[in-house]
Parts: structure tokens; sequence; C-alpha cells
């Protein structure tokens, strides 16, 4: 349940309200919507600049397909997400000439005691996101959704426009290739210890 | 957002890595927040009342054809008259005619008239 100042009407309603040019809609909207557009943009591009410009175009694109939106057709949610991902792809296969490389994560620094956990742990966060770079795109895409945004597998074959069956495909092999790119920094980042 | 139970099994070995991600949530700074709701703002179409908006055009346009008739005792009126005309032409009996126009058709125009039209020319009408 979205925790705003309207939060008791939905996305859609709200989306309606938006249309009919009702400016506390707008407002809700955005605070709800435009956090996590930007999450999702942050962890598929892992460049703050660059998350900003897709979120925001998605945002853009999404108050545009307002007065046309049909209800009961799409989830706004899933439409953004939809949007979201479909940009970021774009930007990684303009990116990807480069090449990405597990071995590169900053070792984690001598901790000072009391944050040591905290450290450890934004270490291992930052490791995992440098895994997921190493994945195709649609690999990536689907674990992204499922793991770290909390999607069901429904909403994900929705917003990618493919069946459950291939999305629970796609994040089994996500999975089975981020354990294998991880597997070197267990001890390294103390897993071992956990 | 909740992660799903499931999703949760499917982990595995990766639970402690995808924990440590989900805590890191990148979250937007307030600036782009609020250039995001300007935004919002500025692509919000202006408030449309359309059903109301059309209906009081329908009206003002009825309301301007009865004021150029001269309002609605004008429009009585001339409801009064076309009924009246209707009445004459369609359904009134031949005696009543009479009253109206006491000649005949053999009277001639002289017969309508009381003055001639040289009568007329002399009295300088």
């Amino acid at each position: 349940m979205p925790y705003d100042a309207m939060s008791d009407r939905s996305d859609e309603d709200l989306l309606t309200a938006y249309a009919a040019g009702e400016p506390a809609a707008a407002r809700a909207l955005t605070l709800r919507l435009a956090p996590r557009a930007f999450a999702q943009a942050m962890r598929m591009l892992r460049d703050r600049a660059e998350a900003e410009d897709v979120a925001q175009e998605a945002l853009v694109r999404l108050w545009r397909a307002a007065p046309g939106w049909r209800t009961g057709e799409a989830q706004v949610t899933t439409w953004l997400y939809r949007v979201v991902s479909n940009l970021c792809i774009d930007r990684i296969r303009r990116r990807r000439g480069g090449t990405v490389d597990i071995a590169a994560v900053d070792e984690p620094p001598d901790p000072a005691p009391g944050v040591e956990r905290a450290m450890l742990d934004d270490a291992r966060a930052d490791a995992l996101e440098t895994a997921l770079e190493a994945l195709p795109e649609r690999q990536k895409q689907a674990v992204v959704l499922r793991h770290l945004e909390g999607l069901s597998n429904p909403e994900i074959a929705a917003i990618m426009d493919i069946g459950v069956r291939a999305v629970e495909s796609l994040t089994a092999r996500g999975r089975k290739a981020l354990e294998g790119l991880l597997a070197g920094k267990r001890a390294e980042l103390g897993y071992d210890e956990d | 957002m909740t992660k799903t139970d499931r999703a949760g099994t499917e982990e595995g070995l990766l639970a402690p890595w995808f924990d440590a991600a989900r805590d890191a949530e990148p979250l937007p700074d307030g600036d782009w927040m609020a250039r995001m709701e300007a935004l919002a703002l500025a692509e919000q179409p202006s408030a449309r009342p359309v059903p109301e908006t059309r209906a009081a055009a329908r009206r003002g346009g009825w309301r301007d054809i009865l004021g150029g008739l001269g309002g609605w005792p004008a429009m009585a009126g001339l409801a009064a008259a076309c009924a009246a005309g209707v009445w004459i032409g369609v359904a009134a009996p031949e005696g009543s005619m009479s009253t109206l126009l006491p000649v005949s058709a053999g009277d001639g125009v002289s017969g309508l008239e009381p003055a001639s039209g040289f009568d007329y020319v002399m009295a300088g009408l």
C-alpha cells in the first residue's frame, strides 16, 4: 500500500485525476512513482545521472499517456517498470562496448569498529551490482525485477512481454551466473563467516 | 516494496547478497524529486469540465437566437400566429372566411377598396 497523502487511492485512480487536472494527484503520483523509477534505473545502470535521466523520461511518458489511459488495461507500475526497463536496456546496449570485470570491485576497506558491518554490506551490495552488470541484459532485467524490486513472476512477464516460464528460466540462469561470478568474493566479503 | 516469499526461497546462497543490495536501495535526491514534481505539474493537462462547457455553449447559441427574435413574448406571438395560419389554411370551414372577407370573388379589387386609386392621388395621399 503506497504511503502518501492520497494512500487510499490507487495509482490508476490518481492517474485519471491527473489527466483531469488535479494538482494533488500530480504530487502524489510523483512521490509514489519517481523513487521507484529511479531505484530501478539506478540498479540497472549504476550511474546516478543516467538513472535520473531515464526515470525522468519514463515519467514524462507516463504524464503524456495519462489523458489516453485506458482503465483496467495495464497497471500503472507495470507500465512504468516496462518503460524504465526498455530505456535502461537501450542505454546498456549503447555502452556495452566496455567490459565488466568482477575482479575490479573495490576491496572492502579496513573497517573501523562499529561501522564494520555496514561497510561490509555496502561492499557486498556493490559486488552484487557489479556482477549484475556482467549478465546478459534480459537476465539482468529479470533478476533485478524479481530479487531487488520484489515483483512476482507474472508481473515481470507482463513488464518484459514474455511468458512466466520464460521469466523463471531467465531468473534461474541469472542466479546461476551470479553464483559463479560471486564465488570468488565469498571469503573476501565475509560470507564464509555468516 | 515487499519481496515475495517464493523469491526468497529461490535465492539460496545468493540470499545474503540480495539482502545487502535490497538494503542499499538507491534513493533519489531532493532536488531531483522537486524537479520531477514541477515537471509533472507542467505536463499536466489543465482542468477540463468538458460536459458543462459543451452544454453551456449549446445554451448560449439558442439564447442568441431567442434574443434576436424579441425574447419569449415574441416567441409566444409567433407560435400563435403560426397556429392560426395553419388553422385557416387547413381546417377553417368556408363560411367562416366570409366574416373576415365580406366580399365575393366577383367583386374585383374595387369591392375590397372603398376608395379608388384616383381618389387617393387626388387627396394627395
